[in-house]
């Protein structure tokens, strides 16, 4: 390791946002050529850290250096000048432009007068794709293309930029198998070509496939890096939670009771798409005191068979659902929340929060006039239910008055899901509960569903990742593309199995 | 505090707040907490202009006549105040009402045309009945348009502002067409403006006290709702987060059908206090502009154009400031000032918006004047406060010849020459002031990385 080689150095890069300490002096650095892998837990930083190197951000405290040059990008333009290109894992691609027109996006070909040359662009755009394996017509729109191909788009853009540092943000998470396995070989090509590659991730198998060396963060804090070849997956996730990860252990098996949900033939179509069915076919049961786990890949369905579920797809299901036994055709959340149905939803910041309101707001939204006598709020009642939920889900937080934004993700789920056991539902549906929330929340929300299924409750729960299901769940149904390939019971369940189901019909059409 | 842990584990909150309050900065924040809110700032802006006003008007009315002036402006506020409160109640619910000023003309058309046709006559006294049936009749058509809105909102999936606009152009005209048929079959010629002459109608408008209470009332009672109901609570929540309003199971439909019924049945109680102050229905003149004025007062208030965050008591004081700062340009100018109105709203806006604007986002150390648009902001300005200074020059070549003698024009000879040397002289000022300010910045952003 000499300073030679050393292609970028990061000195004691610090940023502070409001309230929050996000890089506390992080200093590494990244040789010429090689895949560095970054990793750590949610808010540990990586991402604050990628935003200071591609220039989106851009006061911070510290030293950026590049091939031994001190460096201060004034925007994401000084960046991809100096040679480094960012794939966001929320892709920043224009949906209604031609493949080719977002690869060229700014830097647009022109003929005389000033007039777009999409001739040239298209063939240079073509030729990029090709060499990344990606078998599109740059004349194709982006909105039209699978996410796996949209991702390429971006990277052929990178290139297109004569790139020679990227960073990539949770790449795989959106892909099927066979374009992860693609994405590998790209990223091979790549490195033989030179260019160096910081690879943020939280799967570390990936990371120990592809990465050279691993830089670990937690807390806003550089734990350390490590070449691969001198550690393993297990010490590399000690170092990311500072303890080795209490395998989440729920007691006894649950007894479950009565059928409470039936799904029969629940089709929800998909008007003007290739693929004509969002949901087909779906059947299935769920009882009281019983955790039911939905497993699948991104696009498989999940939220939209919890969505049919609530009264709040698109469009009306067709199908049967009965609660309780009673048929039940909701049209509108109200219908369901009123029968005893309740949802938290995926996107807590779109579709759960309210950002504007207190803790105790947010808590009582839904069962405000139950707390009110002729539309007048009665405060102390409101106060009473809101300060019991946080109490009876121990969300930790100054008080209820308190903005709901000073939370962290995992009480401000638990505030969402308080909200709506004040319901006092029968069937609670939770998307992806602990999407953006760090470990130590997520084994107590874990133990909070447990407690909530042992009190009679019917709880249907999707995730991504399949350890969180196979911890949690008594039954777990697979999504694939709309249809439902396979129904394991917990003993039944392994992460082999129920990937094989989730990828059936993807790597049947590969 | 370590070697006394019980002690502070008992009274956690009061230990927090003696620390709070024994830096001398914790004093100074404790002291100037009520001014960081947007009420108390403009409580102050209110006093200043007031205290402004008074200094600069050459016959300092408000200090010799204080009692007509104050219920002068308590009038017009009111006015003005009861339908910005409907402006601001759709803000804060996530929309936005473009079609007030045309809902005034509306509805103090329709009022008018009701009790023509009521009474078969212009006449002098109508008959407390018919102005009854008008007055409920009108306000029935508030709701019916506030209805409407909601239809093409929720149902259509029309944008508000796309809406709102539409009814904005196409009430007034149906506002004229209304007046002019009616005025061709009740009178048997065709005017385009219905003269109410009843004394008892005209009372509503022209006795001080009618439009104030009712506004303080329904200030009441608006403040009841958005802060004290369920109905409220969701109306912000609506307008913070629709999707999620609708998935915690609340009816978002209804609750916009409410809003835009609150709004437009306010604009309509104006409309008809419109006719009655000034006697006469003329829709191709009455309320033209005045829906931007009660989103200015709105916007000046607090509440925030993205939904969900607003109060009444903001926006009564946001009434307060527009209708005091028109005021004050009327005593100050004297003549012809109504035509200034647009331009002091727009200024207002502007300035009260940035300034919330700047301060949520630290946005001080912005560089206001980089690259080309700042060039051309500079020229823009420098135009500005050029023709702002030939229009001031004009009072000061009238009032103060002494200024104007010492420039070498002697006043009432050559004021025009006076105006535009003064005028030219303002705007080379500015545009050197913007041009350090811009030098000086670009200088402030090297300095800190």
């Amino acid at each position: 390791m000499t300073a030679m080689s050393t292609f970028i150095d990061i000195q004691h890069i610090t940023k502070q946002f409001p309230g929050v300490v996000a890089l506390n002096d992080v200093s590494f650095d990244i040789q010429a050529g090689e895949l560095h892998a970054i990793v750590g837990e949610n808010g540990a930083g990586k991402s604050t850290l990628m935003r200071i190197l591609s220039g989106v951000i851009t006061d911070f405290e510290g030293q950026l250096s590049l091939r031994g040059q001190p460096v201060a990008f004034r925007g994401t333009r000084d960046a991809e000048e100096a040679g480094i290109s960012i794939i966001h894992q929320e892709l920043n691609l224009v949906e209604n432009l031609s493949a080719a027109a977002n690869i060229f996006l700014g830097r647009e070909k022109k003929k005389v007068f000033g007039l777009l040359d999409d001739h040239v662009m298209e063939r240079a755009a073509g030729e990029l794709l090709v060499q990344l394996e990606c078998h599109v017509h740059p004349r194709q729109l982006l909105r039209e293309l699978r996410v796996g191909d949209q991702q390429l788009v971006e990277i052929a853009k990178a290139l297109s930029l004569e790139t020679d540092i990227l960073i990539m943000d949770e790449p795989t998470s959106a892909l099927t198998e066979s374009e992860v396995a693609r994405l590998f070989r790209v990223i091979d090509r790549l490195r033989k070509q030179g260019v160096t590659i910081l690879y943020i991730s939280h799967k570390l198998d990936e990371v120990f496939r592809l990465a050279d060396h691993i830089t670990v963060l937690r807390d806003g804090k550089l734990v350390r890096t490590l070449p691969r070849s001198e550690t393993n997956p297990r010490q590399v996730t000690h170092l990311m939670v500072g303890r080795e990860i209490e395998a989440v252990d729920l007691g006894a098996p649950r007894q479950p009771a009565e059928v409470v949900l039936e799904v029969e033939n629940l089709s929800l179509p998909w008007r003007g798409h290739a693929r004509a069915w969002r949901l087909q076919n779906i059947g299935f049961s769920l009882r009281r005191g019983e955790i039911l786990g939905i497993a699948g890949l991104m696009g498989a369905g999940r939220t939209e068979l919890l969505e049919c579920l609530f009264g709040s797809s698109p469009e009306p299901p067709q199908g049967h659902i009965r609660l309780e036994g009673r048929p039940v055709r909701f049209q509108h959340p109200a219908e369901a929340m009123q029968a005893g149905i309740a949802l938290v939803t995926e996107d807590r910041k779109r579709l759960g929060l309210f950002a504007h309101m207190t803790v105790g707001q947010n808590i009582t939204m839904c069962t405000l006039s139950k707390s009110a006598r002729a539309g007048l709020i009665n405060q102390r009642l409101e106060r009473f239910m809101a300060e019991g939920i946080v109490n009876k889900l121990n969300v930790r937080t100054s008080g209820i008055d308190a903005a709901v934004t000073n939370l962290s993700g995992g009480n401000q789920q638990k505030a969402i899901i308080g909200r709506w056991l004040l319901v006092k539902p029968e069937v609670l549906l939770l998307d992806d509960p602990t999407r953006g929330v760090d470990v130590g929340a997520q084994a107590e929300l874990y133990r909070l569903m447990d407690q909530l299924c042992r009190e009679g409750l019917g709880i249907i729960v999707t995730s991504s990742e399949l350890p969180e299901l196979l911890t949690l769940c008594d039954r777990i149904l697979v999504l694939c593309e709309g249809r439902l390939t396979a129904e394991f019971s917990r003993q039944e369940a392994t992460e082999q199995r129920i990937m094989e189901a989730a990828t059936l019909r993807v790597q049947e059409s590969a | 505090m370590k070697d006394n842990p019980p002690a502070s584990a008992v009274s956690p909150p009061e230990a927090d707040a003696a620390r709070r309050v024994a830096t001398p900065a914790g004093v100074f924040e404790s002291i100037l907490r009520p001014f960081r809110r947007s009420e108390g700032g403009l409580i102050l802006a209110i006093l200043v202009v007031i205290l402004l006003t008074t200094l600069l008007d050459t016959q300092h009315t408000y200090w010799v006549d204080p009692g007509p002036s104050a219920w002068n402006i308590l009038r017009h506020a009111a006015m003005l105040g009861i339908f910005a409160l409907g402006a601001a109640i759709v803000i804060i619910s996530g929309g936005i009402d473009l079609s007030c000023g045309s809902v005034i003309a509306f509805s103090g058309s329709f009022c008018a045309s009701l009790m023509v046709v009521l009474a078969r006559q212009e006449a002098q006294s109508l008959g407390i009945w018919n102005i009854v049936v008008a007055i409920a009749g009108t306000l029935v058509m508030g709701l019916l348009i506030g209805s409407f809105h909601a239809w093409l909102i929720t149902v259509l999936g029309l944008p508000p502002f796309v809406a709102t606009l539409a009814t904005l152009v196409g009430l007034r005209s149906l506002a004229r067409v209304m007046v002019e048929n009616v005025t061709q079959q009740v009178l048997g010629h065709r005017t385009t403006q219905i003269q109410i002459f009843d004394k008892q109608f005209r009372y509503l408008a022209t006795s001080v006290w009618i439009p104030v209470v009712l506004f303080v009332v329904l200030a009441g009672l608006a403040w009841l709702l958005m802060s004290r109901t369920v109905v409220g609570r969701h109306l912000h929540a609506l307008g913070g987060n629709e999707q999620a309003t609708r998935l915690s199971g609340i009816q978002t439909d209804r609750l916009k059908w409410l809003a835009y019924c609150i709004g437009a049945v306010l604009s309509s109680v104006a409309g008809i206090l419109y006719i009655g102050a000034t006697s006469v229905a003329e829709p191709q003149t009455l309320g033209v502009g005045y829906e931007l004025n009660a989103i200015a007062a709105a916007v000046v208030g607090g509440c925030s154009l993205q939904g969900g965050i607003g109060t009444i008591p903001g926006t009564v004081l946001g009434v307060f400031f527009l209708r005091i700062v028109m005021d004050a340009v009327a005593k100050v100018i004297k003549t012809n000032a109504d035509i200034y109105e647009g331009l002091i709203v727009g200024c207002v806006v502007v300035v009260a918006v940035a300034f919330s604007q700047l301060r949520q986002a630290r946005g001080m150390r912005k560089r206001f004047f980089a690259g080309p648009l700042g060039i051309v902001t500079i020229i823009n300005m420098s135009l500005f406060a050029g023709a702002l200074g030939a229009l001031a020059g004009q009072n000061a070549a009238l009032n103060m010849s002494l200024f104007a003698g010492a420039l070498g024009a002697p006043a009432g000879q050559n004021a025009a020459l006076g105006q535009i040397t003064i005028g030219g002289l303002t705007a080379l000022t500015v545009f050197v002031l913007l041009w350090l300010a811009r030098f000086w910045e670009s200088k402030r952003s090297i300095a800190s990385p």
